[in-house]
């Protein structure tokens, strides 16, 4: 683990930790909605890899603000040079509409859907093809009709209509612009592993408490049996969050974020049974922690492409190689 | 709570180029390997292709040059494992002796069983066989009954029975675990002892079993008052379960506990190719993230295990997870075939998919169930 990485985690978890609601000044404070932004531009400059460490920490302590999306908008905006907004930033991975003019002072109509707390950001970023290339798109949501959506955790996923809106626009220029659906599902990933741990911590401190027939549940082999799948769900979904994180960082990287989404996915199915019924009913009050990681992660499934999307564009992929050059390209990487 | 650990590991700068050579060699020494014969290849004996691998230098690749090895980088002998795996290469014969036998001689063995046994392993002359198991003791290894007894003269005199050995019938020797104390039942880990033995010895007997598709994979192997020297004690007397532990982290942690059923694979994407159909294409795509992530999985054990840790928590979970997506294949890919394929049909993936149906099952008992590397994990988690 490079030294960065564990610095910007530790300091992010100890921040979430400590906070009951996390807020936007807290983040400023630390800086980390800064981290992909580079350097001379007045960010952390690092890596997928340590990004993601903080979004993991960010996904165990539910915190309830688009810290992810506000990463990746910081990092759009530098690269495009944009005016550098504050970080109240969102970004829309699902854009329909038409830029017109050019240059910074554009127009925009059409809607940008499922903006994570588009309601109480000032601006979101988006990516939309314009002249033949995909551009990089900044509006501010004061210009906006928001038609306010809530996920199942009760977090924020408004859709944005815009009519012949300011815009600011600048081509796109790194693979996180070209693809931005993409790079949003790989930090929605980490934040599912972060939600997947502590869904496990909660559920094995339970067991250690809970008796019953004289024991704590714990100690029963059944449960046990369950709770180490569990844990092995876990530390799969975690390993592949970390692989696609590091391969990000290196280059191209739509495979592994697919397998790694779809990983992932399937850990959550397994995962969340599991902690639900180690809890019994205590699980399924609104008062018990439980539901704030479960919730979550039945929404963030869905997020950022699900198991249909993705196990499509995989398949697809692999299958396109052919049946002797998959195990080369598995290995490539 | 205990975190898992998964760091992700860097491969040698040379993975690349040694992959080609290695790739080149099979394709010269195996042009042709039947579609089913490549499952479970590490199951599969061919003592001829086991000394091109030993005179290639690809058996105990990091061993001492001193005792025939040659010194490489343990995450070569990765890749070199994953390569050989991933072809289906008939390794099976010489596979316990590169993984166990002869890691556990280099760690407990003396200079002289290591100067007598090590150079022919690394040849693929030198075949191992594990000896664990017993009829009364499979999951509960420590009720091992086999027991030598020390005669007045230094020497050893063994009676019991093992059982569920592969490959005894063709090997030279067995490393077998065996009591030298007296059962203790509150501390049974105490009073075990692993002994050398070279299985022409007298008094040892191997009958064949049969396994299911009417394979003669694994035998019996009695004892009846054979007696060895002081010399085929392994390590220390009594130190038999911790020495047992170390060599099961071995035989736990390597990349074959999750590409056993990967030649189905290969099939199935070439049935993909043919058969334009978007549950194939879905199905491909799991199986794929799923095979990515215990790539990484086990790569990442392989890493821990080449900077000198024990990872017996991780292996478990990479075991237990690659012994699933192992035996979940063949149920996949028999739901997704259309009705001009049938099981009994001559072709390379009915003849491995009708294989790995009946085989896999066995997959996540080998080696330690499930059942018990989930105990592992859950004592990892805190829970016992």
């Amino acid at each position: 683990m490079s030294e960065q990485r564990q610095l910007l985690s530790d300091s992010a978890a100890r921040l979430f930790e400590s906070r009951d609601a996390v807020t936007w000044d807290d983040i400023d404070e630390i800086g980390i909605a800064d981290v992909l932004v580079p350097e001379e531009r007045g960010g952390s400059g690092a890596d997928w890899d340590d990004a993601c460490a903080v979004l993991q920490a960010a996904g165990h302590w539910q915190v309830p603000l688009p810290l992810a999306e506000a990463m990746i908008a910081r990092k759009l905006l530098a690269e495009a040079e944009l005016e550098m907004a504050p970080s109240r930033l969102s970004i829309a991975a699902n854009t329909v509409g038409t830029l017109s003019g050019s240059g910074r002072a554009c127009k925009f109509s059409g809607t940008l859907s499922s903006v994570p707390w588009g309601r109480d950001v000032a601006h979101v970023v988006t990516t939309l093809s314009f002249d033949g290339r995909t551009h990089v798109v900044v509006l501010a949501v004061a210009d906006a009709i928001v038609h306010r959506r809530t996920n199942i955790a009760d977090e924020p996923r408004d859709d944005l209509q815009f009519t012949d809106a300011s815009a600011q626009a600048a081509a796109a220029i790194s693979r996180e612009a070209q693809h931005l659906f993409d790079y949003a599902a790989l930090a929605r990933i980490a934040q599912i592993a972060g939600a997947l741990q502590s869904a496990l911590e909660r559920s094995i401190g339970y067991a250690l408490e809970r008796k019953q027939f004289g024991r704590p549940i714990g100690q029963f082999q059944a449960v046990q049996q369950q709770l180490a799948l569990f844990g092995a769900e876990v530390a799969a979904a975690t390993c592949a969050s970390r692989s696609a994180a590091i391969a990000a960082s290196a280059g191209e990287v739509s495979f592994e974020i697919a397998a790694a989404k779809l990983r992932a996915n399937q850990a959550i199915g397994i995962a969340t049974a599991i902690a639900h019924q180690v809890h019994g009913a205590i699980g399924f009050t609104r008062e018990y922690a439980l539901r704030r990681a479960t919730q979550r992660l039945w929404s963030w499934r869905s997020e950022y492409g699900n198991d249909r999307y993705w196990s499509e564009r995989l398949g697809r992929t692999v299958i396109e190689q052919g049946a002797d050059r998959f195990w080369e390209h598995l290995v490539s990487g | 709570m205990h975190a898992f650990k998964f760091d992700p590991v860097t491969l040698p700068a040379n993975a690349p180029a040694f992959r080609k050579e290695i790739r080149e060699f099979l394709a010269r020494e195996l042009p042709h390997v039947p579609a089913e014969r490549r499952t479970n290849c590490w199951a599969v004996f061919d003592a001829e292709f086991s000394r091109k691998l030993g005179a290639r230098g690809w058996i105990g690749m990091v061993w001492p040059k001193r005792y025939g090895g040659h010194e490489r980088a343990a995450l070569e002998r990765y890749v070199l494992l994953e390569e050989l795996l991933a072809a289906g290469a008939p390794v099976g014969a010489h596979w316990i002796a590169d993984r166990q036998s002869g890691p556990n001689l280099l760690r407990y063995g003396s200079e002289e069983q290591r100067q007598k046994y090590l150079p022919g392993m690394a040849r693929g002359e030198i075949l191992c066989c594990i000896g664990m198991s017993e009829p009364g003791a499979g999951s509960d290894l420590a009720a091992v009954r086999t027991r030598a007894e020390k005669l007045p003269d230094g020497r050893w005199r063994i009676n019991g029975q093992k059982i569920w050995t592969s490959n005894a019938q063709h090997s030279q020797l067995m490393i077998a675990l065996v009591r030298t104390g007296t059962l203790d039942e509150k501390n049974r880990h105490a009073g075990l002892s692993q002994f050398l033995l070279e299985l022409r010895t007298p008094g040892i007997r191997i009958q064949p079993i049969v396994d299911l598709v009417g394979h003669p994979g694994f035998n019996e192997v009695f004892f009846d008052d054979v007696v060895v020297g002081p010399e085929c004690l392994l390590g220390a007397a009594g130190e038999g379960w911790r020495q047992v532990t170390s060599e099961l982290s071995l035989e736990r942690s390597g990349p074959e506990r999750y590409l056993s059923s990967f030649a189905l694979f290969v099939e199935l994407l070439r049935l993909a190719g043919r058969v334009d159909s978007e549950a194939l294409r879905h199905a491909v795509g799991r199986l794929s993230a799923e095979l990515w992530t215990l790539r990484q999985m086990s790569l990442s054990v392989a890493g821990q295990l080449a900077a000198g840790e024990d990872p017996m928590l991780a292996a478990a979970i990479v075991k237990d997870l690659g012994n699933t997506f192992e035996q979940s294949l063949p149920a996949i890919v028999q739901s997704l075939l259309g009705e001009d394929i049938r099981l009994e049909d001559d072709s390379d993936l009915a003849r491995t998919l009708a294989l790995l149906l009946q085989t896999s099952p066995s997959f996540s008992l080998r080696g330690g169930t499930r059942e018990v590397m989930r105990g592992i994990v859950a004592r990892g988690l805190g829970l016992r």
